[in-house]
């Protein structure tokens, strides 16, 4: 009988880290450079990216969170971004994530590094991002 | 040489505010550029400023077709964040309302391609028993389209006539065995209309991260009522279709026999529902903490990020529609296509601009 062959690596033992369970699923902490890379291990095992969640708070920081579904298992990386601070684009790994940077950026003001396209996503080319924050446009 | 076709912000075909730039070379497409948030209502920021209960609500109305689903995995994230337990009755009712909530959503955008693919008669009994099921919807909550099901801890109302939601999907079945979807997977005329159109591939399809009946139609087999299991889904049998082609006649089939699951589910649901309580009692915050939410919505996975910080205004509410997802991917389906089959694509994307835009 031929042996099935291997399936796709699991993502949590490729990007390594201690991976903390919770209800909802498996999330670790990294730094922000290191989204891109396990964006593109993720790609690899064939997980699916979900959602990019910003939450800010009165300082200007930005606690940021990308999650994938591994074959209905919920896997989040998250961090926190210093006030001003950009995050990694993984819009080149994942195209699907490309609508959500853009959102992003256009609700909460926060730059992606390393993205070609810099065009809103819901606001106008010439309006001030940041919309839904307690003052549109201004610093972050 | 290439040119531009602009495309809404009125979208000619499916008549919402949506705005596709088409490129292209003669009449094969080259590209595109897809234009949203028209519809933009700044939900996740008044469900910042409302007290959870408002929210309910509130968040009912992101889509008007899955609205259900959006109150429901509202009120999952804050019993999650809680460890609220429902009472196993609430768990039946609200698998109930999810599958007739699929039946009228799947029957609407069946109406809709037919109507695309210029099949008038098709569209007619498609909307026909779409009717029958908002009926159906209105026998239990006394509502068409908001239905006002969900609280936190559990359901407002029960199934209190499970006969006349039976005869409801009785009717349903017969009529999409009998007739939709022998049309949709068997017709010559359906099948030359869709087959090889649109094809969006198994690694695009990851890669653009869509989910729902447009994963499942291009061979990815996910559905989180049977991978990530909630409610009373883990009690129930019921298939989960696919196809590998990924163009819009394995979308369409897709659709079609997810119909006949969701009568099997309901009328499953309905002969093992227990008795008891509805709901836990009055529930107005809950501990501080956050929670993921996902559901498997009519068009795919709906994601809710909450965050609580003890009062009884959420800190942060995040609603990742599956329309949010799927649409972009019609960047990949049309490129290639004829110009003339770009409005057929689209719709078998399922798109929901008012959910896409929240």
């Amino acid at each position: 009988m031929t042996p099935a062959p291997p399936g796709p690596p699991d993502p949590k033992r490729t990007i390594g880290g201690e991976w903390i369970r919770r209800p909802d699923g498996f999330w670790l902490a990294v730094r922000p450079e290191a989204i891109p890379s396990a964006a593109e291990r993720m790609l690899a095992s064939g997980a699916r990216f979900a959602a990019l969640v910003a939450t800010p708070d009165a300082k200007g920081n930005v606690a940021m969170s990308w999650h994938w579904d591994a074959g209905g298992t919920l896997l989040t990386l998250h961090t926190t971004l210093a006030s001003g601070e950009s995050a990694p684009s993984i819009a080149h790994v994942y195209p699907g994530a490309d609508w959500a940077e853009r959102e992003t950026h256009d609700y909460y003001a926060v730059t992606f590094a390393g993205r070609a396209d810099t065009t809103p996503l819901v606001l106008r080319a010439d309006d001030p991002p940041g919309i839904l924050l307690a003052n549109p446009g201004g610093a972050r | 040489m290439s040119y531009v076709i602009p495309v809404g912000p009125f979208h000619v075909a499916l008549e919402e505010p949506y705005k596709i730039e088409v490129e292209c070379e003669g009449e094969r497409v080259i590209g595109a550029a897809l234009k949203v948030g028209f519809n933009f209502r700044g939900i996740e920021w008044l469900a910042q400023h409302k007290n959870m209960t408002q929210s309910i609500a509130l968040l009912e109305r992101v889509c008007g077709i899955c609205s259900n689903v959006h109150s429901m995995s509202f009120c999952m994230a804050i019993e999650q964040i809680g460890a609220i337990e429902i009472p196993p009755r609430a768990k039946y009712v609200r698998v109930v309302l999810s599958e007739l909530e699929r039946l009228h959503s799947h029957l609407l955008w069946a109406g809709v391609a037919a109507e695309l693919m210029g099949f008038q008669t098709l569209f007619m009994e498609a909307f026909r028993l779409r009717e029958r099921v908002m009926d159906v919807l209105e026998a239990i909550s006394g509502n068409r389209v908001n239905y006002s099901m969900n609280r936190i801890g559990g359901v407002n109302r029960g199934v209190d006539r499970p006969d006349e939601v039976r005869a409801g999907v009785r009717e349903v079945r017969d009529v999409l065995r009998r007739k939709l979807i022998p049309v949709f997977t068997t017709d010559a005329t359906v099948a030359a209309r869709c087959r090889g159109v649109g094809t969006l591939t198994r690694a695009d399809a990851i890669a653009y991260g869509v989910v729902g009946p447009v994963a499942r139609a291009s061979g990815v087999d996910v559905d989180l009522r049977r991978d990530a299991t909630y409610l009373a889904y883990g009690d129930l049998d019921f298939a989960v279709p696919s196809r590998p082609e990924g163009d819009v006649l394995a979308r369409v089939t897709v659709r079609a026999l997810e119909l006949l699951e969701s009568c099997a589910i309901i009328e499953q649901a309905l002969d093992r529902m227990p008795g008891g309580a509805l709901h836990v009692g009055d529930v107005y915050s809950v501990p501080p903490g956050d929670a993921v939410l996902r559901i498997e919505a009519p068009r795919g996975e709906v994601f809710y990020y909450v965050a609580s910080d003890g009062s009884d205004t959420l800190a942060r509410v995040k609603v990742r529609t599956p329309s949010f997802v799927n649409i972009p991917s019609v960047v990949a389906m049309v490129k290639g296509a004829d110009l003339a089959d770009v409005p057929l694509i689209q719709a078998a994307v399922d798109p929901c601009y008012s959910c896409t835009d929240r």
